[in-house]
């Protein structure tokens, strides 16, 4: 059977193409590994809608965040949590950044940046500026809903659950794809897999993106009357997060050192623990980090403490459970911390796109890919 | 045996300077105490640009031994001493009391790493551990000068590691980000601090003292202790002597047949002044020194990078 678009995997990226050629009319099927959308990297994040403030040392990665963040807001401010006061402070020790240096970059980025006094939040010497931001965190859960009722409103758009793509084909007019035992055909193929990208690629003998992976924890905790309404990010460095987790009612705890826990820099990721009893990863594809019974121990002893550290103890948070997820990461990006959604065109006619993308709101990029390609 | 560790968060800091040879041992000791007494720890070594290949050393040790928790290795730019680089681990360690080693060395009984510990619980927030002498004629001298004049209630002598809490940590950066000389802030902190000795019959802690470089000890005794000050007061006094007694000795002069036309007022004049001129130098280049070394320091160490090993996430 033949498609005019396949994407592969039902993240945000996946169902964002599915929903924008399926309102154009044509014929698209989802490929998803998983037994639901949005179970890996869409859903286990820190849940940013970022406005730039991430990324001091990446001016062209602010200013294009900053420019996305009204339109998402406008499109899905359904899912967003809006109403809290979501705070950056500079660490006075090993940070990337300070004080003066990050109003300078706000100020040239045109983002909000008022200044509060560290002591408020921080225990003292430990930061020396903290800043009242415009940031916001958006709800999975909410945003898949979303899709999925807007999906099904399309007869012409189909998603594939329990089908992990295991081999691809290029043909002289399109591609074949196996997935979940069945056989597949389509013109435009659209790779957004995140931490399978490369895995995909190699399947056709594209040269995969240069990333390393990082298994990395996400800590979610119920948090005290004061931290309730109060997000903060300490940068640029070593440091931490402690910000709400959507519409959920709990923060999301993240640290720059201890949230990912082993990392590979091999082409696809190669972990010790995929080769244990009844790993999830098989045969070279990627499971959820999430499901498997070979999830690192939590390092919440040691996000906890640091955060601890860093904040006035009035700021309580508790353990609620940690998710666990695979984070492919642009080695370019290293240096300076630019988080750039790469769109790379492998192939026309038949074509072959691939994403990959640490951030929601530059999900608009994929526009004119698919509209291109479409015509 | 989990249920009987402490719960606290023990982070140790270690100073790490050519010690390729014994990093190893020190290793496996702190590991084995940490590991059996407490759940949760972190290990941070402060790597001073050593040129004997002891980043490599520890590299090694955690690939063999595989400890159950990750150690953490600052390397330092450049060698900027042991001040400067414990300042670098410690704010780093995230613990709830910090363990500072001032060398990769347990010449002393092991116990005494808990017994700090267990000191510290009973209401110290600074547990500093020491050989019952002072071994060097040089650091003796030091510390006498330094208790002398210091205005902390708490006498300063040689010591081999300490165990400092966080409202230690917290208290002394509040009151002055910038820690020239770490024992002397945390003995000036105004925090309840206990010392603790053990017996050093061969004197082996005598190397220990190598950081204190003489202008170390020459800062620390300008900012935590006053004797700057009355070095400055006692030239004064001798020129104040002085010039009494040539002003004594011109006015002699004037009624004796001696007298010499102008040279009286001349004198008069110059003993009068270069006193004055004395006592104001010696004040100002006293204040000077300590606004220099307060305020221009705000980059206070340069790393080179972080390494985090992993351990066995089991």
């Amino acid at each position: 059977m033949s498609w005019d678009k396949i994407i592969i995997g039902a993240g945000l990226y996946g169902l964002y193409c599915a929903r924008f050629c399926g309102l154009r009319g044509e014929r698209v099927l989802v490929l998803e590994a998983d037994s639901g959308a949005f179970c890996r990297a869409t859903y286990i994040n820190q849940a940013r809608v970022h406005m730039g403030y991430h990324y001091p040392r990446s001016y062209s990665t602010a200013v294009k965040s900053a420019g996305y963040f009204r339109r998402f807001l406008d499109d899905y401010g359904f899912c967003v949590h809006t109403s809290f006061d979501q705070v950056y402070a500079t660490s006075a020790a090993y940070s990337w950044t300070n004080a003066a240096e990050f109003r300078r970059f706000c100020a040239a980025a045109g983002i909000r940046c008022d200044d509060v006094p560290p002591s408020r939040y921080f225990n003292p010497g430990l930061c020396d500026g903290a800043f009242l931001t415009e940031e916001y965190t958006y709800d999975a859960q909410v945003l898949k809903e979303y899709f999925l009722k807007e999906l099904a409103a399309l007869p012409n758009v189909r998603v594939q659950y329990g089908a992990p793509v295991t081999a691809i084909e290029q043909k002289a007019t399109h591609f074949e794809l196996t997935a979940g035992g069945a056989r597949y055909e389509s013109g435009f193929v659209v790779n957004a897999a995140y931490a399978g990208v490369n895995t995909i690629l190699q399947m056709l003998g594209y040269e995969p993106f240069g990333i390393k992976y990082e298994l990395c924890e996400i800590i979610l905790c119920t948090v005290s009357e004061r931290l309730r309404d109060v997000g903060i990010t300490v940068m640029d460095g070593p440091f931490f997060s402690i910000m709400p987790f959507g519409k959920t009612g709990l923060h999301s705890l993240t640290s720059v050192t201890f949230t990912p826990h082993s990392t590979s820099y091999e082409a696809t990721p190669h972990f010790a623990c995929q080769q244990k009893e009844g790993a999830l990863c098989r045969g070279g594809l990627l499971g959820n980090c999430d499901d498997c019974p070979h999830k690192p121990r939590s390092a919440w002893d040691y996000m906890s403490q640091l955060a601890r550290k860093y904040l006035r103890e009035e700021y309580g948070f508790a353990y609620q459970r940690s998710l666990f997820s695979m984070k492919p990461i642009l080695k370019a990006s290293e240096i300076d911390d630019s988080r750039p959604t790469v769109i790379r065109t492998f192939s026309k006619a038949p074509t072959f796109v691939s994403v990959l993308s640490g951030k929601i709101n530059t999900v608009y990029d994929m526009e004119e890919v698919l509209a291109d390609g479409g015509e | 045996m989990a249920g009987n560790k402490e719960k606290n968060f023990a982070s140790a800091v270690v100073y790490v300077k050519n010690d390729a040879a014994r990093i190893g041992g020190f290793l496996t000791c702190l590991y084995g105490i940490l590991e059996e007494n407490f759940e949760k720890y972190e290990i941070i070594c402060v790597n001073d640009n050593s040129s004997d290949g002891s980043g490599e050393a520890m590299r090694a040790f955690m690939r063999e031994n595989r400890p159950a928790r990750p150690l953490t290795i600052v390397n330092l730019s450049i060698s900027q001493g042991m001040e400067l680089a414990m300042n670098a681990g410690l704010d780093l360690a995230i613990g709830d009391f910090v363990f500072e080693f001032d060398r990769p060395q347990m010449d002393y009984p092991q116990e005494m790493v808990m017994e700090s510990y267990r000191t510290a619980l009973t209401g110290f927030d600074i547990v500093s551990v020491g050989p019952r002498r002072t071994p060097r004629l040089a650091s003796r001298l030091f510390y006498g000068v330094f208790n002398r004049y210091s205005k902390s209630q708490y006498q300063l002598g040689t010591d081999v590691f300490r165990l400092v809490s966080r409202r230690a940590i917290h208290r002394v950066h509040a009151v002055n980000p910038t820690l020239v000389y770490r024992k002397a802030a945390y003995a000036a902190s105004g925090l309840k601090l206990r010392q603790l000795f053990y017996d050093d019959p061969c004197g082996r802690a005598a190397g220990q003292e190598r950081g204190y470089r003489t202008d170390l000890a020459l800062d620390s005794l300008a900012l935590y202790t006053d004797a700057a000050y009355k070095v400055s007061l006692s030239v004064s006094l001798v020129f104040l002597a002085l010039t009494l007694f040539s002003g004594i000795y011109t006015v002699v002069i004037y009624f004796s047949r001696a007298h010499i036309e102008g040279w009286t007022t001349t004198m008069l004049l110059l003993s009068g002044g270069f006193f004055g001129v004395f006592l104001v130098l010696t004040i100002v280049v006293k204040y000077l020194s300590l606004l220099v070394g307060l305020v221009f320091r705000r980059q206070k160490y340069l790393v080179e990078s972080v390494e985090k090993l992993q351990g066995d996430e089991g």
